[in-house]
């Protein structure tokens, strides 16, 4: 299989970083993409019905190594929010009881008991 | 073999083969690569010898499941305590007016001849009325400015009159003056000597950088007055509780090695690295003094490296936010840090009395007042009750939206247990409490101390973990090293 770079130089200044939808859920790109705001504009949209597109235009003039390396931090962050979101679907409910289970003192006061 | 499940925790890539996880308790470890993914499997047998070491830290349990959630339902209740008493900061400001036009001074002070801007007897009777109406069972009020000794006899009689309620009330009072020192003499020495009240002042450094940023009104050396008062307070042998804050300015940013041993020639313990915050002065002055978050990170790392070196070599001597977030990181219990809580303590553990008689949830609202937006007011002494003020709307919306568990950028961060919201500099920075996190000046600078905390930490320097372990538990580090001998 021919070796593809995972981000993809538009134009002068346009990037597109695209992800398959069988691995990535919306909620992961967008949470990753929230914290690359500070340089980048940012769009996201859906290419197909296989892939995500996020488009990243920078804000100030950037030399292209320092883009892709920031955009392959993106991807990595992407990464570590899927990771996020897969624990949460497997112990989230546990977190729920515990932040429960720590406040019901507080619960029982408030209402009198 | 055990069924595994894990326990819930977040997590941040520290770099391409090292983790930091956090669990639900606030407990901490560092995993490689490979045992991350071992975790991430959920198998025990994939796990192997490190079943034990996750199992012990809370991030997985096995046939207990129900009491790993206690614990960490009690680890996490313990962390959180703060929420349970209320309000216990109460900050008056008694004057706006200050003999010091210091180019920082978030307050915006202003001169001491403007003397409708002192609060009355009425305003402060009331306000302390209204103090006591917090159910909270420890109350301090902290007297500020402006410079508070310039309505020193409104001071005086509103410690008098706190401490006849509290003949009833049966509270845990204390006070502190927030005080340039300038002014204080020996009646006022004796009286807080008297009647145990702390005082909080500033030292900028040596006498150049100090006598530049905390101008005297009147032409003379703010300095030298400091110092010489500072000796009269500390003859009286009673103040040890005088400590005082640095605000850094672009300044100080290369002067800070300078700055700290002047701090230990002047007799302090310690010192607490303040960066400049987006209010009064020092957002009208940012162009002559301002620096950027990197530079001011930079800047408290080369000072922290340099404080640890001191104490390497014998000089005992602290930064105090270090210690705060040391406390929050190493230990489980909480700790009280306005500034750093989740929901915001704005409101529900530090509210500040204008001299009006006007009430803002923090010291950063009242400076915002000042600058003309009201949007943070509570209400005032005079026109609302104890219920109306802190069960408002201002607060209401700042709880709602200051827990950072839910945040944007902070819901999976893995510092979210040792850090907080501050939603009025969320509101300053971007118009909305919630703010945005990737262009915070507040987010990248706690985040940037977190870092390099648990990058030393992460190097397993004995030296430096027994040191600070002295720091948080207040004793030598002689003593910690014997200990653990």
């Amino acid at each position: 299989m021919e070796k593809q770079s995972f981000i993809i130089e538009i134009e002068s200044g346009l990037y597109l970083v695209k992800f398959p939808k069988a691995f990535y859920e919306r909620e992961s790109i967008f949470a990753a993409a929230y914290l690359f705001r500070e340089n980048f504009q940012i769009r996201i949209d859906s290419i197909d019905d296989h892939y995500v597109g996020v488009w990243f235009q920078t804000k100030i003039e950037q030399i292209d190594s320092d883009v892709k390396f920031a955009l392959g931090e993106y991807c990595n962050e992407v990464l570590d929010q899927q990771v996020r979101r897969d624990l949460d679907e497997r112990y989230g409910a546990l977190r729920e009881i515990i932040y429960e289970h720590a406040f019901t003192p507080l619960k029982r006061r408030k209402a009198g008991a | 073999m055990s069924k595994v499940q894990l326990l819930p925790f977040t997590f941040k890539r520290f770099s391409d083969n090292r983790f930091l996880i956090v669990n639900q308790g606030g407990e901490y470890v560092f995993l490689d690569l490979d045992k991350f993914n071992r975790l991430l499997s959920g198998d025990s047998d994939v796990m192997g010898n490190s079943l034990f070491g996750f199992k012990s830290k809370h991030l997985i349990a096995t046939d207990d499941v129900d009491l790993a959630i206690d614990l960490l339902s009690t680890k996490l209740r313990t962390r959180k305590a703060y929420l349970t008493s209320f309000t216990t900061l109460h900050m008056m400001v008694v004057t706006v007016r200050c003999n010091c036009i210091c180019d920082y001074c978030h307050a915006s002070s202003i001169e001491p001849e403007k003397l409708e801007f002192d609060m009355n007897w009425e305003t402060a009777r009331k306000t302390i009325d209204m103090i006591f109406q917090s159910p909270s069972p420890t109350i301090k009020i902290e007297f500020q400015g402006g410079e508070p000794i310039l309505n020193w006899d409104i001071v005086k009689e509103s410690i008098l009159y706190a401490e006849h309620i509290n003949r009833y009330a049966k509270r845990e009072l204390g006070f502190v003056i927030c005080t340039n020192l300038v002014l204080i003499n020996q009646e006022i020495i004796t009286f807080c000597k008297k009647h145990k009240v702390m005082l909080s002042t500033s030292l900028d450094g040596p006498k150049d950088l100090h006598d530049c940023h905390r101008k005297s009104r009147d032409g003379s050396s703010s300095y030298d007055r400091f110092k010489d008062n500072l000796e009269l307070v500390r003859e009286e042998g009673c103040f040890d509780g005088c400590t005082a804050l640095l605000t850094v300015t672009r300044d100080h940013l290369t002067r800070l090695d300078e700055v700290i041993d002047h701090y230990i020639d002047m007799g302090f313990s310690g010192v607490f690295l303040r960066a400049l915050n987006p209010y009064g002065y020092a957002a009208t002055n940012s162009d002559n003094i301002g620096y950027s978050t990197e530079e001011f990170l930079f800047a408290f790392k080369n000072a922290l490296n340099y404080i640890i070196e001191l104490n390497m070599n014998g000089k005992p001597f602290i930064e105090y936010y270090t210690v705060l977030l040391l406390q929050r990181i190493l230990t489980p219990f909480s700790t009280g840090f306005v500034d750093l809580q989740s929901p915001a303590g704005a409101g529900i553990s530090g509210a500040i009395y204008d001299y009006s008689g006007e009430v803002y949830p923090a010291d950063e609202a009242r400076m915002l007042a000042r600058m003309g937006d009201k949007t943070f007011l509570m209400g005032n002494v005079f026109s609302d009750s104890y219920e109306e003020l802190f069960n408002g709307s201002v607060i209401q919306n700042l709880v709602y939206r200051s827990c950072v568990e839910v945040m944007p950028g902070c819901g999976t961060c893995a510092y979210q247990l040792y850090c907080g919201a501050d939603p009025i500099r969320y509101y300053v920075e971007t118009g909305d409490v919630v703010g945005k996190r990737p262009n915070s000046g507040f987010c990248k600078k706690n985040k940037g101390i977190i870092d390099y905390i648990f990058q030393l930490i992460d190097q397993g320097n004995e030296d430096i973990l027994n040191l600070f372990w002295s720091w948080i538990t207040r004793r030598s580090l002689e003593d910690v090293k014997l200990e653990n001998c």
